[in-house]
């Protein structure tokens, strides 16, 4: 016998978010990055309360010091010394800050100037927007070490200046993707619907496309930042990033390249960490395109 | 087809003129004088400034200098470089192709390598070979470029001495420039070395290929799978299986064609990354491109070269995007409706 049923299961009358969770919690390489990530995270607000030593402290009695695992080391310096006797160990939780933790204060930054522009592209129709698109398609043009060296050229090298670099660089993808998710949610028959009930442009926004698009920005915002931590240690490494006693990652083999044969940790360390760091940052983000993908078949 | 080429070439013209705009509002916007950053002069007498501000017309208003600027441009005077004192569009001609062909190197082996194995990881989705392919991508995705190459040099050169570690040839080998493309000039030089000389061409070549191919491989193993995956589950994939084509059949007369497609388009998106990343490998590999000059430039405050460099690498990212653009609507007659 046939019988009507609203919900057809229960697995079904879960709220989409939970569903969401319970798609990228069955990927083990997600959480195995989600776990790296939150690692990462913690590291970048705690740094300075967890380096054994100060990361700036030179100590002109321990320079080159092995790591400990090596028998000249010693058991303080887990990862040895620099050639002006600063401990790497602080050094590379102190990195997590200055690159795990300002890429994604970049991200999140392009992401909300990203989202105004994208809703003002995609709300609005005729000569506004295609001028816009135009100006856009420009913006992804310039590849982002050029558009970063144009700044540094301007304002001189930093670390603040490559932000604004690779904010500016990051931005054209939001707008972007915001843009074409905007303009899909509006061609959606509930948009009209409550239109002709009478919701307003800002109503629409907020109550409807909002809602629908964050999963997709939570993606965008994944791969854009795993560009901002290759390009923030990119530029580090070229020297026009952080300058030299700052403890990123980048400006840190910079710095160990003279030494590689003597300390190779130095060098090899720094980069496992922007490996690790990139890494995890991707696994999240294809964890969630695919549950995302997986919730939508069920 | 003729009204859809019009309109892009409008863009173009519209994207050049703003980004000439961009480059001209650099020499003011750059530290130090606006004259010597248009000239590449750094001691300009008087007289001689005297007539540069009238020739270059920076007397007159913005809108004047900036046609002068546009005049300069088409007709080949492009300044001076600071460091070298020469002309900047001569040096962009000799290095201009370095970069170019490091880079077609690595897009050929991302197409030669990616794309056979993004189809293999879409035939079994769930399979063992699959998942192998589909972690080696995400790992090489992820990967710092920099790091990756100091990695393949420490390994391959200075551990087992294989390969070089800088330079595009021997120094013992001396090519006449003509095509700028390394391989090509060896090829007509016709000299009696020549094979030796290709030989250690390609072994200088070898480790910057490999290390900028990485990116493009990838990310074309990645959006061939998911772009076959895609289409393998189209109604017409199980139409042409249920008249009975095989597999094989199926997978090259339709599955591969439709599943391509994007894959073209991805590459002009992936070009100005792919700059990005040029830039890096050549600094490490001391190739003589348009990157590491560049590079140079901001550790020289060399601001004429800058402003150069910017024009020629957008105009080169821009040209092809557009080409790959055009290229995909030429061959998805769904994307020309529109």
């Amino acid at each position: 016998m046939a019988r009507f049923r609203l919900l057809p299961d229960e697995q079904h009358a879960r709220s989409p978010l939970l569903l969401l969770w319970r798609e990228f919690a069955r990927q083990h390489s997600a959480m195995s990055g989600l776990v790296l990530f939150i690692l990462f995270f913690l590291l970048a607000i705690l740094s300075p309360l967890l380096t054994p030593h100060d990361p700036y402290m030179q100590n002109d009695t321990l320079l080159l010091i092995a790591p400990s695992w090596s028998e000249q080391g010693l058991v303080q310096y887990p990862f040895g010394t620099d050639d002006l006797g600063r401990d790497m160990f602080s050094r590379m939780l102190m990195g997590a800050r200055y690159t795990f933790g300002i890429a994604l204060i970049t991200v999140v930054g392009a992401l909300l100037i990203g989202l105004l522009l994208g809703v003002l592209a995609g709300m609005s129709k005729g000569v506004k927007s295609s001028v816009f698109n135009h100006v856009l398609d420009l913006a992804l043009t310039i590849p982002s070490l050029l558009l970063a060296i144009i700044i540094v050229a301007i304002l001189g090298p930093g670390l603040l200046n490559t932000l604004w670099a690779i904010m500016l660089a990051l931005l054209p993808q939001f707008v972007h993707s915001i843009r074409n998710a905007i303009a899909e949610q509006l061609n959606q028959d509930y948009v009209t619907a409550y239109r002709l009930d009478g919701a307003s442009n800002w109503q629409v926004l907020t109550r409807l496309i909002l809602p629908n698009i964050w999963e997709r920005l939570t993606v965008t915002a994944t791969m854009a930042l795993s560009t901002a931590i290759l390009d923030i240690a990119a530029l580090g490494f070229l020297g026009l990033g952080a300058q030299a006693p700052t403890a990123e990652w980048g400006a840190i083999i910079a710095d160990s390249l003279d030494l590689i044969y003597v300390a190779p940790v130095g060098v090899a360390l720094p980069g496992l960490l922007i490996f690790t760091a990139v890494l995890s940052v991707n696994l999240v983000g294809d964890g969630l395109r695919n549950a995302m993908k997986k919730r939508r078949e069920n | 087809m003729t009204l859809y080429l019009l309109r892009r070439l409008f863009l173009l013209v519209f994207v050049f003129i703003a980004l000439s705009i961009l480059a001209f509002s650099l020499g003011y916007l750059f530290p130090g004088n606006t004259l010597q950053n248009f000239t590449g002069l750094t001691d300009i007498s008087a007289e001689l400034a005297t007539q540069l501000t009238a020739e270059y017309r920076l007397d007159s208003g913005y809108i004047q200098q900036y046609i002068a600027y546009l005049q300069r441009i088409f007709s080949g005077d492009w300044g001076l470089s600071f460091a070298s004192k020469q002309p900047l569009l001569q040096e962009i001609k000799i290095l201009l192709p370095a970069t170019l062909e490091l880079a077609a190197y690595a897009l050929l082996v991302s197409f030669f390598v990616g794309i056979p194995l993004g189809i293999i990881a879409a035939i079994k989705p769930e399979g063992i070979i699959s998942r192998i392919i589909s972690a080696l991508a995400i790992a090489g995705y992820s990967i710092p470029v920099f790091w990756w190459a100091l990695l393949l040099i420490m390994l391959f050169s200075l551990g087992l001495g294989w390969l070089p570690t800088a330079g595009r040839i021997g120094v013992l080998y001396e090519i006449p420039h003509v095509t700028g493309f390394m391989l090509a000039d060896i090829l007509l030089a016709n000299s009696q070395h020549q094979t030796e000389a290709l030989l250690n061409a390609l072994r200088h070549t070898l480790l910057p290929t490999i290390v900028l191919a990485t990116f493009p491989t990838t990310v074309m193993i990645r959006f061939t799978r998911d772009s076959m995956l895609d289409v393998w589950e189209q109604s017409y994939i199980k139409t042409a299986r249920a008249k009975g084509l095989n597999r094989a059949q199926v997978l090259y007369r339709h599955a591969l064609r439709n599943a391509l497609l994007p894959v073209i388009r991805q590459i002009g998106l992936q070009f100005s990354t792919l700059i990005t990343l040029a830039m890096i490998t050549e600094v490490i590999f001391s190739w003589p491109g348009i990157g590491r000059w560049l590079i140079d430039s901001i550790y020289q405050r060399n601001y004429p070269a800058i402003q150069a460099g910017l024009l020629v690498i957008s105009t080169l990212v821009i040209s092809v995007n557009m080409l790959t653009e055009i290229l995909h609507t030429l061959f998805n007659p769904l994307a020309r409706k529109r």
